[in-house]
């Protein structure tokens, strides 16, 4: 809108300036270049093409850059982002940084603070401003700090320090707890305090050592080396409460870093904060977020361990008892059975035996069951091929019959010889001698009543004889 | 309660949760799982006993390499801020 507006006083002088300026295309250079017999044609930009390139050349040239200087005038907006200058004695530029960035940083920017600055240069066309765009933000004096840390991490990580399989498990339950520390910090007084606590009679061997100041580096590691030779100190923790950045450095220093790696047992970092992150937590076999918590870290198990030693046992007793139980109750019902204690040896035997006869038993009943099973078939097939059942009634009918006609001809057979029995006896009654006699005739025998004696030669005197009459007998002696 | 035939806490535990499995899946003849049972309470013995085992002790050890016990100002100290900061955790 304004643009036209102020735009237009350019348009003279620039016109009058043309006649020197060099072609367009070439204006790049900006120098201009004497040549006032052949005047180049007029190259007019208007002012947002010439922001723009302006643009594009800075945002371009600066796309990444550091620069130093003291804040100023820093003001964090209620979106998030914070404004700022950041000046020196000769200069200042106008800087942003977003709300993304400024959490990120582990320091709180304020005015007067020397800081040194990453991040881009990026024109802001609207009001013909240029400003630096923020990424990351730094106290000033750190970042030489920040360069040797991320260099050491790297050569470390190179070196395979980090390497998650070199990382060894703590031990179950610690014999002798070893602690690296100052005795003057709070850090030793939270360790000794958690273990007491989560487990009374836990050993602690500490080894004193300055944390920080110069030379503390040194003095850590020969403490980690120190306490890594006592005898049965199967962990070791090594740290310090909270501080400065600059208070914690000893703990990014290489040979503390070798040191631990070269720990002959399990180690856990315990630096400052949860937020503090150094060398040694990278290379400890466990990073603890504080002192207090590496503590938990190595008895913490202490309580699981006994429930779970508790919960073993008393399965143990469970499982076993039961069976025993069971045991008892079948040792009961043989004792019973047998009917006298104390042969138990010998009953087991039997029955096994008994079992063992039975099953044998049983699996030959299944043949022979089997076997007789397929003869039944068999027969089966064979009786209904002929099928026995309809020749069977036939047969029925037959014999009934037959029966019947055998009945009939029975009894007039019957009925015929007792007519006839009937005319025998009576002749037979009439030849019999009963009936001569009747008419006064007696028949003689001889003695044993065999012979009937028809000659008196054949008997002598004093023989006896005996003679039958009509009614009775009479027993005589032979005379003449 | 030292057992050659057990190596150390870990083992033992393991070798006792092993057992107390074996004997609970049932299928085992009397005489072994008697033999079992007997080693499982030998080795819960044992894990009890090492969970007790540790002395209650606080020692430093000073530049000379020699164990001293701690002095009693670090123990009291820490056993008196115990007692004043009730459930306060700091690591400062």
């Amino acid at each position: 809108m304004s643009g036209s507006f102020f735009d237009l006083p350019f348009e003279e002088p620039s016109s009058a300036e043309a006649t020197e300026g060099k072609p367009a295309g070439d204006d790049a250079t900006g120098r201009p270049q004497p040549s006032p017999l052949e005047p180049e044609p007029r190259r007019v930009l208007t002012v947002s093409q010439l922001t723009a390139r302006i643009r594009t050349l800075l945002e371009e040239q600066f796309f990444e850059v550091w620069v130093e200087g003291e804040l100023s005038n820093c003001k964090v907006w209620t979106s998030g982002h914070m404004y700022f200058t950041l000046k020196d004695r000769g200069a200042q530029i106008k800087g942003v940084m977003f709300g993304s960035s400024l959490r990120l940083l582990r320091f709180k920017p304020a005015d007067g603070l020397r800081v040194v600055a990453r991040g881009r240069v990026s024109v802001y066309s609207p009001k013909g401003e240029y400003q630096i765009s923020c990424e990351h933000m730094e106290p000033e004096g750190l970042g030489a700090r920040q360069l040797a840390f991320e260099q050491l991490k790297e050569r470390l990580a190179a070196a395979g320090l980090f390497d998650p399989q070199r990382k060894r498990a703590l031990p179950a339950l610690p014999r002798k707890i070893g602690v690296v520390t100052s005795l003057d910090g709070a850090a030793v007084r939270d360790i000794i305090k958690v273990l007491r606590r989560r487990y009374a009679n836990a050993h602690v061997v500490i080894r004193p050592t300055r944390v920080q100041g110069e030379g503390a580096a040194m003095d850590i590691m020969r403490a980690i080396r120190a306490i890594g030779k006592v005898r049965d100190v199967d962990v070791v923790i090594i740290g310090r409460g909270g501080g400065s950045i600059e208070d914690l450095w000893a703990f990014n220093e290489e040979v503390v870093a070798r040191a631990i790696a070269g720990c002959p047992v399990p180690t856990i970092s315990a630096v400052g904060h949860e937020t503090d992150v150094t060398i040694a937590d990278f290379v400890a076999d466990l990073r603890a977020p504080t002192p207090s918590a590496a503590a938990e870290m190595v008895v913490s198990r202490k309580d699981d361990f006994c429930a779970r030693i508790d919960r073993l046992s008393q399965r143990l007793e469970n499982t076993m008892s039961a069976r025993l139980h069971r045991l008892e109750a079948r040792l009961r019902m043989l004792e019973s059975r047998s009917g006298y204690a104390g042969a138990h040896g010998r009953i087991a035997m039997r029955s096994r035996h008994a079992a063992e006869l039975s099953h044998e038993l049983r699996r030959a009943m299944r043949a022979q069951l089997a076997r007789r099973e397929r003869a039944y078939h068999a027969l089966r097939l064979t009786l209904e091929t002929f099928d026995l059942r309809r020749r069977l009634g036939g047969i029925r009918t037959r014999l009934a019959t037959a029966d019947g006609q055998l009945g009939a001809a029975f009894t007039k057979a019957h009925h015929a010889c007792d007519a006839r029995l009937r005319t025998a006896v009576a002749r037979l009654e009439s030849l019999s001698p009963l009936a001569v006699l009747g008419r006064g005739y007696a028949v003689c025998w001889d003695a044993s009543r065999t012979q009937v004696i028809r000659d008196a030669s054949t008997v002598n005197a004093g023989d006896r004889v005996r003679v039958t009459l009509e009614r009775g007998e009479l027993d005589c002696e032979v005379r003449k | 309660m030292t057992d050659p035939t057990i190596k150390d806490f870990e083992a033992a535990l393991t070798e006792l949760d092993t057992i107390v499995k074996k004997l609970e899946d049932g299928d085992i003849p009397l005489e072994q799982s008697l033999q079992l049972f007997e080693r499982g309470v030998q080795l819960s013995r044992f894990c009890h006993a090492r969970l007790e085992e540790a002395e209650r002790r606080i020692e430093i050890l000073n530049e000379r390499g020699q164990l001293q016990d701690a002095p009693a100002s670090l123990l009291n100290d820490a056993e008196s801020q115990k007692a004043k900061g009730k459930g306060q955790q700091n690591d400062v």
